[in-house]
């Protein structure tokens, strides 16, 4: 039988956190929770998610610097990291984070649906099964 | 002694009898009935005569030779094949030939329209003054409520002294017509439009697959040292997702970033001159400002397992 995958939503808006929840269940995902970076970080270390879904302005610890600590782990070094936020790649210092730590997709929310986010993740989820 | 020959002239449009003994009687014989031999003029007694005694008052001789105004009565329709719809007019070309004497004599001309079954759907008779040929067209009438289907006219002369009947008919379709268009017309154009449509569409469709494909796939940046290739690749795939967007005037504005030198008809990345993250941002920046809307980035696989 196929292992059902775990998914990491770090989101600290309760609303879109629990609507992609919603989703990701509807999908058969497993899902974690976490309300902040921090939260995410420790969630992520001891739970081995298969995707973590990162926004990335967040309140105790941001994303970038969440991504950075979990980047820092061995297993967190090569997990597919999906960031969903609304700040614009616009800053050179958030590119040069973002270029160095490489998460698999930059997505504006206000740019995406929620059922595109999932298809994202299913894509990444299947292509990391076939490779 | 009666000699009786029958040679076609002009194509098998005319047949001619002579019939040596002063006198020479012409009858159609293309979409005109040929006279079978039976109907070949039976010479009374009295009018034979020796041969060199030729009588020199011939009597009137006519032919008779209809078409559809459309196709003319010199030949055959030529394959083609008039058609007309119910209530509309059919113009009969006629043309009377007399090949015997040369005095006017009244012809009375018989039109009448024949179904495929035989019904007479229309009939009209005119009478002419001809001396030696008369070429005119006459309007016939088709009756609104005719069927569709194959139909003849035929036109027929009596005159007087006739020894042998003249007739000349011609086969034409009545079809109902859909807003001024005859149905199988409507069906072969409509068709032959949809075709078209379907056969343009299929092009076009691969046309835009194929350019859209070709922009779709991403450029290959392996020459690229390892610790820049990331963002030639970031800055190709932007570019080329916006051009996917908004059409060329991504490339436009990638040409126009300071740092970045872009390759004007593929997109593709050629050099970065200043610092990376630097023309990536002001790149993002330009193209939200175009757009009016945040962009999104995706990063490409290193070819191995995450």
């Amino acid at each position: 039988m196929k292992k059902q995958k775990t998914i990491l939503v770090v989101e600290d808006e309760k609303n879109l956190c629990e609507a992609i929840v919603d989703i990701l269940h509807l999908k058969k995902y497993l899902t974690l929770e976490a309300k902040n970076g921090q939260e995410g970080v420790d969630v992520a270390l001891a739970k081995h998610p298969d995707l973590i879904l990162l926004d990335l302005i967040m309140p105790v610890m941001d994303g970038m610097t969440a991504l950075r600590k979990i980047r820092a782990d061995t297993w967190g070094a090569r997990v597919p990291v999906v960031i969903l936020t609304n700040l614009s790649a616009t800053d050179e210092r958030l590119v040069e984070d973002m270029i160095m730590h490489k998460p698999m997709h930059y997505l504006i929310k206000s740019d995406w649906k929620l059922h595109d986010v999932v298809k994202k993740i299913e894509e990444i989820l299947i292509t990391k099964i076939v490779t | 002694m009666i000699i009786t020959m029958k040679s076609f002239i002009n194509t098998s449009i005319i047949c001619v009898h002579i019939v040596m003994v002063g006198f020479m009687v012409v009858s159609p014989c293309s979409s005109v009935e040929a006279a079978s031999k039976s109907d070949w003029i039976s010479v009374p007694p009295a009018a034979t005569a020796p041969l060199g005694e030729l009588v020199t008052d011939n009597p009137a001789l006519f032919d008779v030779i209809s078409g559809s105004a459309h196709t003319g009565t010199s030949s055959s329709n030529g394959g083609l094949t008039t058609k007309v719809a119910p209530g509309e007019s059919l113009p009969i070309a006629v043309k009377l030939s007399n090949f015997g004497g040369g005095q006017k004599v009244d012809v009375l001309i018989t039109y009448s329209i024949f179904s495929n079954t035989g019904n007479k759907i229309y009939s009209t008779s005119d009478t002419v003054a001809v001396e030696t040929t008369a070429d005119f067209i006459k309007i016939a009438q088709i009756p609104t409520d005719a069927s569709p289907g194959t139909y003849t006219a035929q036109t027929s002369i009596v005159y007087p002294g006739q020894v042998t009947p003249a007739t000349s008919q011609f086969s034409f379709t009545v079809e109902r017509k859909i807003l001024g268009i005859f149905q199988s017309d409507v069906v072969f154009y409509g068709g032959l439009t949809i075709l078209v449509c379907l056969v343009s569409v299929s092009v076009g469709h691969i046309f835009v697959k194929r350019r859209r494909a070709v922009r779709l796939t991403p450029f290959d940046y392996s020459s690229i040292p390892h610790d820049q290739r990331t963002f030639y690749e970031i800055l190709s795939d932007t570019i080329m997702e916006m051009r996917q967007r908004v059409g060329d005037d991504a490339l436009l504005i990638a040409t126009k970033i300071d740092g970045l030198s872009v390759d004007e008809k593929t997109g593709r990345v050629l050099l970065i001159t200043e610092h990376p993250s630097k023309v990536i941002a002001t790149l993002v920046a330009k193209y939200e400002e175009l757009l009016g809307k945040k962009v999104s980035f995706s990063f490409r696989r290193q070819g191995k397992p995450i």
